[in-house]
């Protein structure tokens, strides 16, 4: 295939990180919603060979590509939705079949230190290997394909398209890219090809090896850390919190850029204990330059009878992290002084945020402009 | 005649009352018959409904096919008839016998266009047998509906958080009608585990051998106070390997199972499936590490009876 011209992001002005705040909102979503049509019956989806998983005796299958590891039977589906298992082969029902394309900035996946103010062309598929009863998303992340309305989009049509919307980064986001694996991966090496990151906004719910090949691929991932209890794993989410922690292993041993985000729900998983044990283990295991954020949470889904996050509770997190030895944590979905990126050498406000809107007061380079303090992450 | 000596014997007097009121026992009523086997790929339609007039007949008390339809269902109400058609032609729910049945509803006074065949897609349907029709006696998939047939209601139920089809919430009233198949992952799947042929996110609940979700779903009032019959079609029996058609561990069975108990029901098919599986020197359901415990734990929950000193089951 012919490459496309070269998108990379930029080093970027202040100007050009003010931009675009609002973009987001002007871009109409192509779509986000459960099919609305009255003759889905004819929207079997398209189905293309899984790239991780075994075949067992008796037309089984067994899947390698999610901790959950599905044993699948003839006709069944693994607990993704989107995997099914035809006569002992098994198929993705969602390549190319996004459900979901918009235009975001990368802060609100939330990505800070990568490309601060560069538009993502955001796409999701149906269906997600947790069944968080939290989930903003629920509306495409727990449905099946054929429950959703879908357009095809090929990763040619997504780099396309990301470079006719001047959109510099591609976001698998929304629901959970690890069940569109194959097309994430795809749309990730052509991207490469044509100088357009891609980057996964994901649960960590993924076997090594599939992890590993993308991050070959990807230019940064956002990691989902729920909980820091198998608890709370297993009662809200239907998954285990071992392997998520194992995929930040595995990512911090592989140097792709990557960060952590923590919604904390009140009664559920933002006590003292538990928040300090996390943090604890992230500075240990993840070193301090991994960027943190809390976020606060919004009654929503199976949990409307919870109030949303005590801005409190969420300034004690921060503190904790602080204390811990995280250098760089963030308040999300709450306006406060949190949300911006300050040096940790000499203190200075370096990218001052409003909502998605980003203000370079600051950097230079990938430096602080002030003390010269390398501030870690990809910004030019 | 209508019923053999056996079930002669065992058959409840003509009261109006339901026999399991009176014995406390839940009923079964099992018909194994050379004719009831399958010709190609379907039950005899006049098999079909002999046996299952007779089974209802049993169930109710009446003496006659209309009262003992009508002794379940009354005119006014929409019924739905949840078929079982994910394997394809080989092994779904039978045409022959769910013709059997929307002619009892008819005979019951119940008019057509309140009778709704129905199955998670119309696709799945055709390749059943079954040909799609929208208006009058429908026979189409959820997925024919607006939103893809879920609208956006959560209900929970336990540990069950779902959105059903806007079908169990269109009718008064539920029929399943399950084929007698062994599961990989639930061990059986039968009356109960139909009803995740109703919900947007089955998938999510297959761990542990779908214990307890298939029971927390079934205690929804959704399906509780909606399913009155569970007619089980065990034509063709798959007792391994299931639930997709696998010849070589597939028995021409010849039965069909009958209950107001879906519990029981399920209870009762288990066993069937245990059986051949010995005969076929298989392990039973629990030795293999598929033992159906969710049957046991929706008779916790009160949703029917899975002790054999609590069922009361008559061959017909």
């Amino acid at each position: 295939m012919k490459p496309l011209p070269n998108l990379s992001p930029s080093p970027r002005s202040r100007r050009v990180f003010i931009r675009n705040a609002g973009r987001a909102v002007l871009a109409a979503p192509l779509l986000l919603q459960p099919w609305a049509g009255t003759a889905a019956a004819e929207a079997r989806p398209q189905a293309r060979e899984a790239r991780y998983y075994e075949k067992k005796p008796e037309k089984k299958v067994a899947c390698q590509l999610c901790p959950h590891q599905c044993q699948v039977a003839d006709l069944e589906r693994g607990s993704c939705g989107v995997r099914e298992n035809r006569g002992g082969t098994y198929y993705t029902l969602v390549y190319g079949q996004p459900c979901a394309v918009h235009i975001d900035p990368i802060e609100k996946k939330p990505l800070f230190h990568y490309f601060p103010g560069s538009q993502a062309y955001s796409l999701a598929t149906a269906g997600c290997n947790f069944s968080c009863r939290f989930c903003q998303n629920w509306e495409i992340s727990q449905r099946r394909p054929e429950q959703v309305q879908s357009v095809r989009m090929l990763p040619e049509e997504v780099i396309r398209q990301a470079r006719l919307q001047n959109c510099p980064l591609i976001a698998h986001t929304y629901s959970e890219p690890v069940i569109f694996y194959e097309y994430m991966r795809d749309c990730a090496a052509l991207g490469k090809e044509n100088g357009i990151p891609n980057v996964m906004i994901s649960n960590g719910y993924i076997q090594k090896k599939p992890l590993l090949e993308l991050c070959r691929l990807l230019g940064a991932v956002k990691i989902d850390l729920k909980a820091f209890t198998e608890k709370f794993y297993q009662e809200q989410c239907g998954g285990t919190l071992k392997p998520v922690l194992d995929t930040l292993l595995t990512l911090r041993g592989e140097k792709i850029w990557f960060e952590i985000v923590v919604l904390l729900i009140p009664g559920l998983n933002d006590s003292r204990e538990e928040i300090e044990n996390m943090c604890r283990w992230l500075s240990r295991e993840m070193g301090d330059s991994v960027p943190l954020h809390f976020t606060r949470f919004a009654p929503t889904y199976m949990l409307k009878n919870i109030p949303p996050t005590p801005p409190d509770t969420l300034l004690q997190a921060r503190r904790i992290a602080l204390a811990a030895g995280i250098k760089f944590c963030y308040i999300g979905n709450l306006i406060s002084d949190a949300e911006h990126t300050y040096c940790p050498t000499c203190g200075k406000l370096l990218l001052r945020r409003l909502m998605f809107s980003v203000e370079n007061e600051g950097m230079k380079g990938n430096r602080c402009k002030f003390c010269g303090a390398l501030i870690p992450g990809v910004f030019s | 005649m209508l019923f053999s000596g056996a079930a002669l014997a065992a058959a409840p007097h003509l009261s109006a009352l339901p026999p399991e009121a009176e014995t406390e026992k839940s009923l079964v009523v099992q018909a194994i018959s050379p004719q009831l086997r399958r010709s190609e790929n379907d039950i005899p339609h006049t098999a079909a409904r002999e046996y299952l007039n007779r089974s209802l007949q049993v169930l109710t008390g009446r003496n006659d096919p209309a009262a003992a339809w009508g002794a379940l269902f009354s005119r006014q109400e929409i019924v739905g008839i949840k078929l079982s058609c994910l394997p394809g032609r080989m092994l779904s729910s039978s045409p022959g016998l769910t013709a059997a049945i929307v002619e009892g509803l008819l005979a019951a006074g119940i008019e057509k266009k309140n009778i709704i065949v129905w199955e998670r897609s119309s696709r799945e349907l055709e390749n059943a047998g079954y040909e799609i029709s929208r208006t009058g006696l429908r026979t189409m998939g959820s997925d024919e509906l607006a939103g893809g047939g879920y609208g956006s209601r959560i209900a929970s139920a336990g540990s069950v958080g779902t959105i059903f089809s806007a079908i169990m919430e269109e009718i008064d009233a539920l029929i399943s009608v399950p084929v007698l198949k062994d599961h990989d992952l639930a061990g059986v799947s039968l009356a109960m585990k139909n009803m995740y042929g109703a919900i947007f996110n089955p998938n999510k609940f297959h761990a542990n051998r779908c214990d307890p979700y298939v029971a927390d779903l079934c205690s929804h009032p959704l399906v509780r106070g909606k399913l009155r019959l569970s007619v089980c079609d065990a034509s063709r029996v798959q007792f391994h390997n299931g639930p997709a058609f696998s010849p070589r561990y597939a028995r021409e069975f010849g039965g069909l199972l009958v209950s107001r108990d879906p519990v029981a029901l399920d209870f009762c098919g288990w066993g069937i499936i245990d059986s051949l599986r010995r005969e076929a020197g298989l392990p039973a359901l629990a030795a293999a590490g598929r033992e159906p415990s969710y049957i046991r734990t929706a008779a916790r929950l009160g949703l029917g009876r899975a002790d054999e000193r609590q069922i009361r089951k008559i061959n017909l």
